[in-house]
């Protein structure tokens, strides 16, 4: 376990940029057509309860990661083989990152250059970012959210300047009924991204000031889930109901239909700038979980032996998860949330946490009687 | 020293990366298409497809006189059973490669539209290369490598002198619309919704059009002009809204910007025009002994533009003929403009739409049938429009001479 210390700014800065990363880009429930923003919020209700009960376990072991305080609650082994299910969970998902950047970046701009080394460019840069320490990855961080949101800004009013905003788009409001938004947020917009915070228990115990954890992390969460929701709203006002549906990047789309006065136009470079960052973010946390993670489990001596195999071993996996997009995607939706998110990211914890309130209870029955 | 050649190598390597020379295309290696025409196909194949390319160095203008000799742009026809097919095919002729970034213009024939756009439009929806900002019309009677191979004056670029002239006929006349290919997609999928598409005729012989001939006279002996609306339902093109149709068209779909308006005042033959220039519509479906019954607001407001009869102009009674005179001639075009989309049984208004979006239950039950429903509809129009000005003058010159 590294000794890095990152403050409070930091955490909530890499919270922010890690639940909005790639959910901007294709996180949207669009079967719920322009129902689909209620599904965010509800997703992300959902997401700040699951939040509190990562905390909770975190505030029984303050001092430990996820990986590391399994091991307490349900004893050595069993620990070891949840901390390692979770390790390769996180380099699973850094992978799905991985692909996601790079399948968006072949279907849009590099569309002649192999997927391959679009991704090896990025992981190498992340690599050396993660063999820099988190504290790095942290100033990194700080960097990239102030110029993600100045373009939201810049981007927001030209979206609004250029009169492209069609608010009765959202009607008829919840055509789809609560029963499937509800599902849909269950199954979809809870798990990605807001159930992703499973992640920051590998890395609050970095926090330098372990009590304001709660509130930068919820606050972290809303924020995120508001940016993401304003998104939504933008995209289904400017782009229809139909063509919301059909995008396979509706901010995209969104983002190239800006056009003022014959002058500001195709601005898909903005787009593009956000891609960037949020594939890093994304990739790189998830990559130092799963580094930091082993490197406790298997007791190295530094988390710098174990960065470069991870590097390739990510790599790797996202070329091999689908063989194409339509695989990825159809994976991402119906696989991996019920066969991975909702075991690591609602049951086990719950579960370690009913063990956890048990043992601390006896415990602290003990305490006074000895 | 080692950590220097380490770096000197690291910089070394990172140049062809970071060139980003991967794909890298040069200006001169690409043939930028300004416009594109798609015509059923004459021979065996399905469609023939023309691409209006630039020619850069005849359009290059500057104070040294610029400009090479002859024409700004150059016309290449191919075929396909495929708008792909047709659009590689072409390289056969064109030297370079076909880039579409810049295509600002989608013809498509009168014979292709009247069978069906939905097959066509789908390589310019996916194809991220080709803007989805880019403007759909018709050829009217003719087919659109017609249109396409046209030569026009003022604008060099024929495909810029289209859309200025849809641009400006849409502000000063009001009679077509500017519709691009992302809101031709949502209104042709929208169940309760069915685009119109502007017509483009060409006056003249087509053959003396592609000749310099054309742009080196000031009578050219082909023009193109904007002409009427074309109705599609169910991706085809059922027929044309003309003239005064289509302006109560542009009214309902709230689009009107600004057109002319004339009248018979004091028993003389259309004796006063005005010309609106603000206005707003406000268009509800509502439900009328169970059924769908929309009403229609208007409200605009307009100027005196020409008088050819003598009234005193300040009197408020006068303006009150007047407003209501104008009113009446909004509400008789776009009567007459609903009548005709309801013979196509075309809901080109949107009123469909309406009831999705205010009352969702009743409009599952309308849905299947709401063509038929649309064509027997009921509908009330209000129209309100408001006196500003008439100029700088009050009374016409000639109001004194005559007495």
């Amino acid at each position: 376990m590294e000794t890095a210390k990152i403050s409070g700014k930091q955490l909530f800065v890499l919270v922010v940029l890690f639940e909005m990363g790639t959910a901007l880009l294709e996180g949207f429930p669009v079967q719920l057509k322009q129902d689909a923003w209620i599904a965010i919020l509800a997703g992300m209700a959902g997401g700040v309860l699951l939040f509190l009960v990562y905390y909770r376990l975190f505030l029984y072991y303050p001092d430990l990661p996820l990986t590391g305080y399994v091991e307490k609650i349900i004893g050595k082994w069993p620990g070891r083989v949840i901390g390692f299910i979770y390790i390769i969970y996180f380099a699973y998902l850094a992978a799905r990152g991985l692909r996601d950047f790079g399948e968006l970046l072949t279907a849009t701009i590099y569309t002649n250059t192999p997927i391959f080394f679009l991704m090896s460019i990025l992981i190498l840069t992340i690599t050396y970012a993660i063999q820099k320490g988190f504290e790095v990855l942290a100033r990194v961080g700080e960097i990239f959210f102030a110029a993600v949101y100045m373009m939201a800004v810049i981007g927001f009013f030209l979206i609004i300047f250029s009169g492209l905003i069609h608010l009765e788009n959202l009607k008829p409001v919840l055509e789809s009924g609560w029963r499937q938004i509800m599902e849909v947020s269950i199954r979809q917009t809870m798990p990605f991204p807001f159930g992703e915070m499973i992640l920051f228990t590998m890395i609050l115990p970095h926090l330098n000031d372990q009590k304001k954890a709660k509130m930068i992390c919820i606050s972290g969460i809303v924020l995120s889930g508001i940016n993401i929701t304003i998104a939504c709203i933008i995209n289904i006002a400017t782009l229809g109901t139909d063509l919301f549906l059909r995008s396979q990047y509706p901010l995209l789309s969104t983002v190239s239909k800006i056009q003022l006065f014959n002058f500001i136009e195709r601005l898909d470079v903005l787009f593009m700038i956000y891609v960037m960052v949020a594939g890093f973010i994304k990739v790189a946390i998830f990559y130092y979980a799963a580094v930091a993670g082993t490197t406790g489990l298997f007791k190295f001596k530094n988390h710098r032996q174990v960065t470069f195999p991870m590097g390739i071993l990510i790599l790797v996996t996202a070329m091999m998860i689908a063989s194409n997009f339509a695989e990825h995607i159809k994976e991402g939706l119906y696989i991996i949330p019920v066969y991975m998110h909702w075991p690591l990211q609602i049951y086990f914890p719950c579960l370690l946490l009913g063990i956890a309130m048990i043992r601390n209870r006896k415990k602290q029955k003990k305490a006074p009687a000895a | 020293m080692k950590k220097l050649v380490l770096v000197f190598i690291l910089i070394i390597f990172s140049i062809p990366i970071l060139g980003g020379c991967w794909n890298q295309r040069e200006l001169t290696d690409l043939a930028l298409v300004l416009a594109v025409g798609i015509d059923k196909g004459e021979g065996d194949k399905k469609y023939d497809v023309t691409f209006q390319v630039v020619v850069p160095g005849n359009v290059a203008s500057g104070q040294n006189g610029g400009g090479g000799q002859g024409p700004p742009v150059v016309v290449y026809e191919s075929s396909g059973d495929s708008i792909t097919e047709a659009s590689r095919k072409a390289t056969k002729k064109i030297p370079r490669r076909l880039y579409y970034a810049h295509t600002s213009i989608v013809v498509i024939g009168e014979e292709l539209a009247r069978e069906g756009i939905y097959n066509i439009l789908d390589p310019m929806d996916r194809d991220p290369e080709f803007r989805t900002t880019t403007v759909v019309i018709i050829a009217k009677d003719k087919r659109a490598e017609d249109i396409i191979s046209i030569l026009t004056n003022l604008d060099k670029l024929p495909m810029n002198r289209f859309i200025k002239t849809l641009e400006s006929a849409e502000a000063m006349l009001g009679e077509n619309i500017k519709l691009n290919i992302d809101d031709l997609i949502g209104a042709i999928t929208s169940p309760g919704k069915e685009p119109v598409i502007s017509g483009f005729v060409l006056e003249g012989s087509p053959e003396k059009g592609t000749s310099p001939q054309n742009i080196s006279t000031t009578r050219p002996p082909a023009m193109v002009s904007v002409d009427g609306l074309g109705v599609i339902r169910g991706g085809k093109l059922v027929g044309w809204l003309n003239n005064f149709h289509v302006r109560g068209a542009v009214w309902l779909l709230n689009k009107m910007k600004g057109t002319e308006i004339k009248f018979d005042f004091e028993g003389k033959k259309d004796a006063v025009t005005t010309t609106p220039y603000l206005s707003d519509t406000d268009v509800s479906v509502t439900f009328k002994n169970g059924k769908p019954f929309a009403n229609v607001d208007i409200d605009t407001a307009f100027k005196l533009s020409e008088m050819d009869t003598d009234f005193d102009i300040e009197d408020p009674h006068k303006i009150e003929e007047l407003e209501k005179k104008t009113s009446d001639v909004i509400k008789k075009e776009v009567e007459a403009a609903i009548k005709e989309a309801q013979k196509y049984k075309a809901d080109i208004f949107g009123f469909g739409e309406r009831i999705h979006k205010s009352n969702p239950k009743r409009w599952k039950e309308l849905k299947d049938d709401w063509d038929n429903q649309f064509a027997k509809m009921d509908y009330k129009i209000q129209v309100h429009s408001y006196y500003r000005e008439s100029g700088v003058r009050g009374k016409p010159f000639w109001s004194d001479m005559n007495k």
